[in-house]
């Protein structure tokens, strides 16, 4: 801290004809978001010199391992020089692929439960998705949840105990996990692990338990994830949880991304994103990069409160960062590279789920849960329910009053005759079983619309 | 009942408090719940009635009491006649309350529970709604007393895994348990273990696959492994301190203490302490194993898949005569060995297997001093494939072979009369084998130390068997239950009496104890998977049928509570049976898994069923791998 601010003085005295916003004075404690700012207006503005001048004093005082300033101009000074320089795919591809490399299933699940355990940045999620689906699965005996996160199944074991001691019957539960990771292969190693981990726990539950893993190419998505590819049976009660999911597909895509989940006809779907908009600004390099670093700056501040300084895992979930950063940032056309980082907030993504979804509110016990979660960690987490007046139904995890998470719930329009997707009103207005499967056999579905709609 | 809330908070939150009493299972012995004298009144109260408070009002300030003796104490303070009951332990007769839902365990008279508070709590907690939340944690209770005695405790626990790592937040350890190594690790000990030690006789069958074993009436072989020390080994025959020690679990954690009121008597009018682990029970599975172990040193497991069953009984009696006999009636094909010694006694064994399709069975029955008899009967319509080996050879590969996934039904029985000498380790090598490791066991091990190595993971800690047992059974019922539910997917049959409230996190924790047990069970559960793929159509029928034979209970043992015939082929089976069982008992408890009889030879058979349970499990883990991988392995190895 102390060196970076000795430079800062020295470039800020050097610098500051061109500068004329510099009101801070030198004891800036936010000095690298201040630099990075002007690091990328520069090249927005493509005043070269001043680029070179910012790119290597950034690159001084940018260190991984330093405190958070330094982290943060050490992650956005690698997604600035790329684009600077043109080389944001290959850095990505780099960052990716190294990333792969000292990925394991120990590494990932030491890093995903310590995460858990010192922030409820992931646990939010997974308290009030799966609050969410019990609640909709509630009382039904064969339950499928479709899970398509990157959460590694640490979601469920609390799912599971749940079912385990829910007051009726056990029911069976179909776990289908679609692995979206652009590299299959060491996902799917890492995954067999976690299917051997997640069988044996359901029998200790004693919860009834089938664990399927999907292997679907994010490009193919949409295409691929049909109920025969996903095995869903007519008289399971479907759940589909996204979490992270929603900003993994191509902004062009997730209309039809969201019909797809439509589909499917589950009874619920539970939708966990990070609130940022890397969306709507990607066009504007600035704009996108303002948003990107406030993100990453409470993001990285709150690895920092989180985590001890020293934390490897911190550092692997800070790469992970970068790499969401270049993609982001230096990438302009990176969306073929499959794993899409264009965030949305949760008003936007309400607006796109409204087509096709109607909010499922949160009932009491999941918000309790979800409160009674927070409790348990340090201070600066705090839940906001949503508000009337609000365009985006769920609720949002906030960090020192700033919104970072929203967590959602939605289940089908209920559109009887007029619904685009035939088996879905059948299905709604008989619950019985056979009608639909009957339905589907005939292959008459105007009678069947007909008849269901005589019924109802 | 003093301490039904703390039990309560044990069996629904945590873990934490019971590790220490299946420790000392020995020394303590609880009583199972719900074995009420049987001269006592049987009270019926509908739930309305049993959740009313506040039934005697004072007719002057209208101030109600939930007891008449405190009404009357209260109209004292009005100066009103009262009159308070005077009550001498000896007139008044002695009172037993059933749970009014028909479904419930309880509701049988013979597992009513001795006092009405007990009932009431019971009540609220099984079957009524949760309504009490603790704010810190949102953990929600029936009983208000459990939600108080918890608000103590609530934070300041600490769930500790087996890995060193301590938690302070219940979701927080549940996530780590189902993702640490220690589970992984142990089951590769577990392997190791059970590679050693080897049963004289097993059989396997491709669908069931039981054993029968434990104690090996001569001491073990010198090749055992050390580390496996197996409780009958040292001393073969202990002298019987008491005449059976049944320990037994139910399926609701919850109640034990309180429950556990009631001496049971047997049926020679001898009281047969049974020691409930408060960890135990809980499954919901109402209670599908119970293991009973006379004089601590027997062992008996059985697996029960749906489509097969696998079961193993054992007892052994110092100074009497054993028998036990099993009757396994299965669709798809039962596997399952019946073992006794007795030292001075007579043994005998008995197994009847029909099944439809195959069964595999193996009985082995040695005695020192005594004779030995046992008898195999086999009978499948389809085809069976058995193979007896008895033979002091260590290990028959060939009977291993025989429990292959095939359609068929394989069965090997061995029948040693020597000691152990012989054996066929094929069941324990079937486990070893699908465990993965390489090697199989060079020499028998009984199959007593198998299931002990099975069980708890530090050896040692075995060798109080009585102990012991208990609180591996325990788990493997817990498994059990899950077992049938990956193998058949279909809950409804294995439930007999759905009790959700086990306490899931005590379970973890207990597994966490216990890791080895849990992990081993995953290996195996290949076998029921397999049998299921042979034959679907068993699956649904299999919880039923077990069963009674000639009115004896036997087994109500499975414990899979449904009735009995389902016209499967188990009531011809079950004229063959012997009436080995012993004493008729008069209720036929399904659920209770063979608690209610009591007597000696009742005591195999519920520890048979309970074995099932816990080999079940075993076989159940065993799916855990790839099914298909395990039997490639299995006939690689075995060619």
């Amino acid at each position: 801290m102390q060196n970076p601010n000795i430079i800062h003085e020295k470039y800020s005295s050097s610098s500051s004809s061109s500068r004329n916003e510099s009101p801070e004075p030198v004891s800036d404690a936010k000095w690298a978001p201040r630099l990075l700012r002007e690091c990328a207006s520069a090249i927005s503005n493509k005043d070269s010199a001043k680029m070179h001048h910012l790119l290597w004093m950034l690159n001084e005082l940018a260190s991984p391992y330093g405190d958070c300033n330094q982290k943060l101009a050490f992650y956005f000074l690698q997604a600035l020089f790329c684009k600077a320089t043109d080389t944001g795919l290959r850095c990505y591809k780099t960052l990716t692929s190294a990333a792969e490399k000292s990925k394991s299933f120990d590494s990932s699940r030491k890093l995903i439960l310590k995460f858990q355990e010192v922030s409820p940045w992931t646990t939010f999620g997974h308290v009030a998705s799966n609050g969410a689906i019990l609640e909709a699965l509630d009382g039904e005996n064969k339950l499928h949840i479709i899970d398509i996160s990157n959460t590694f199944c640490t979601q469920w074991p609390t799912l599971l105990e749940a079912l385990a001691t829910r007051n009726d019957e056990t029911p069976h539960l179909k776990l289908t996990v679609v692995v979206t990771e652009s590299i299959l292969v060491k996902s799917s190693s890492v995954m067999k692990e976690v299917a051997q981990r997640m069988e044996k726990f359901a029998r200790l539950m004693g919860v009834p338990f089938e664990f399927n893993i999907v292997n679907i190419g994010l490009n193919n998505l949409k295409e691929l994830m049909t109920k025969e590819s996903l095995n869903i049976q007519e008289e399971e009660a479907l759940a589909v949880n996204c979490i992270g999911a929603l900003r993994k597909v191509e902004v062009d895509e997730r209309g039809d991304f969201i019909r797809m989940v439509q589909s499917l006809n589950p009874k619920v779907v539970t939708i966990v994103e990070h609130e940022a908009d890397f969306s709507s600004t990607r066009n504007d390099f600035v704009k996108c990069f303002e948003e990107c670093l406030r993100f990453y700056t409470l993001y990285f501040e709150m690895l920092d409160e989180s985590f001890p300084t020293t934390s490897n895992e911190r550092l692997v979930i800070e790469r992970e960062c970068s790499k969401c950063i270049v993609k982001v940032l230096a990438c302009d056309n990176g969306d073929q590279l499959g794993d899409g980082e264009r965030r949305e907030r949760g008003n936007q993504w309400s607006q796109r789920l409204r087509e096709c979804f109607t909010p499922f509110p949160l009932n009491d016990d999941a918000v309790d849960d979800v409160k009674a979660l927070l409790k348990r960690y340090k201070p600066g987490w705090s839940l906001v329910l949503p508000q009337v007046d609000q365009l985006s139904p769920g609720i949002y995890l906030t960090w020192r009053e700033e919104q970072v998470v929203w967590a959602s719930a939605w289940k089908p329009l209920e559109k009887l005759m007029e619904g685009v997707y035939h088996d879905k009103p059948i299905s709604d207005l008989f619950s019985i079983r056979f009608a639909s499967r009957w339905a589907t056999a005939i292959g008459a579905c105007p009678y069947i619309l007909a008849f269901g709609c005589y019924c109802g | 009942m003093n301490d039904c809330a703390g039990s309560g908070e044990a069996s629904v939150s945590s873990s934490g408090d019971q590790a220490a009493p299946s420790k000392e299972a020995g020394k303590k012995k609880r009583n199972l719940p719900g074995m009420p004298d049987p001269n006592a009144e049987v009270v019926a109260l509908s739930p309305k009635t049993l959740l009313a408070t506040n039934r005697f009002v004072c007719e002057i300030c209208n101030k109600g009491f939930q007891r008449d003796q405190n009404l009357q104490l209260h109209r004292r303070g009005h100066n009103l006649p009262w009159k308070l009951r005077q009550r001498s332990s000896n007139e008044v007769k002695k009172r037993v309350y059933v749970c009014p839902e028909p479904t419930c365990v309880h509701h049988d008279p013979s597992r009513a529970l001795g006092d009405l508070t007990g009932i009431k709590k019971h009540f609220c907690r099984k079957h009524g709604e949760k309504k009490w939340k603790c704010d810190k944690c949102s953990k929600k209770y029936a009983v208000q007393s459990d939600l108080k005695a918890h608000l103590k405790i609530c934070g300041t626990k600490e769930y500790k895994c087996d890995c060193g790592t301590m938690f302070s937040r219940r979701d927080s350890f549940i996530t780590h348990r189902a993702f640490c190594d220690v589970l992984a690790k142990d089951s590769e000990k577990a392997q190791n273990a059970v590679t050693t030690p080897i049963a004289d006789e097993d059989c396997k069958v491709q669908a069931v696959v039981s054993s029968t074993p434990p104690t090996p009436p001569t001491p073990p072989p010198a090749s055992e492994p050390p580390a496996v020390p197996s409780p009958a080994a040292p001393e073969p025959l202990p002298p019987p301190v008491t005449p059976s020690t049944a320990v037994v679990s139910s399926d609701s954690p919850i109640q034990n203490p309180d429950l556990a009121e009631s001496p049971r008597t047997n049926s020679n009018g001898t009281i047969t302490k049974q020691v409930m682990e408060e960890t135990t029970a809980k499954s919901r599975f109402s209670g599908i194993c119970s293991s009973s172990s006379s004089t601590g040193c027997s062992n008996s497991n059985s697996f029960a898949s749906l489509t097969g069953i696998c079961s193993s009984s054992r007892s052994s009696s110092s100074n009497g005569i054993t028998s036990s006999s099993s009757i396994f009636p299965s669709v798809t094909g039962i596997c399952s060995s019946t073992r006794s010694s007795s030292s001075n006694g007579s043994t005998g064994n008995i197994s009847v297997f029909p099944s439809l399709t195959g069964v595999c069975s193996s009985s082995r029955s040695s005695s020192s001093n005594g004779s030995t008899r046992s008898s195999s009967i086999f009978a499948s319509s389809t085809g069976i494939c058995s193979s007896s080996s008895s033979s002091s050879s260590s290990r028959s590969s060939s009977s291993s072979s025989i429990f292959t996934r095939l359609t068929g039904i394989c069965s090997s029985s061995s029948s040693s009369s020597s000691n152990r000498s012989s054996s066929s380790s094929t069941f324990a090598s079937l486990f070893a084998s699908s465990t993965a490791s390489g090697s199989l066991p060079s020499r028998a091990p009984q199959f007593t130390d198998w299931f002990q190595s099975v069980a708890p993971a530090p050896p040692p800690e075995i060798e109080p068997p009585s102990s012991m047992e208990p609180i591996s059974l325990c788990l493997a019922m817990n498994h059990s239950s899950s077992v049938f539910g990956s193998a058949g997917q279909e809950r409804m049959q294995y439930a007999a009496a759905p009790q959700p409230a086990m306490s899931a996190t005590a379970l973890l924790q207990k597994a966490a104890q216990m890791g080895a047990t849990t992990t081993n069970s995953s290996l195996l559960r290949g076998l029921g998977i397999l049998s299921s793929t042979s034959s679907s159509s068993g699956q649904h029928e299999w919880s039923g049928r077990q069963i009674d034979t000639d009115g004896a209970t036997l087994a109500a043992g499975l414990g899979l509570g449904l009735p009995c015939d389902d016209g499967s082929g188990l009531k011809e089976l079950m004229l063959g049976t012997p009436s080995v069982f012993g004493p008729k008992h008069p209720t036929l408890d399904l659920l209770g898994l063979g608690m209610a009889a009591g007597g000696g030879p009742t005591s195999g058979l519920s520890a048979l069923i309970t074995s099932m349970g816990g080999n079940l499990d075993v076989a159940a883990t065993a799916g855990s791998f790839d099914s298909g991988e395990f039997c490639g392995e299995e006939l690689g190895r075995r060619s």
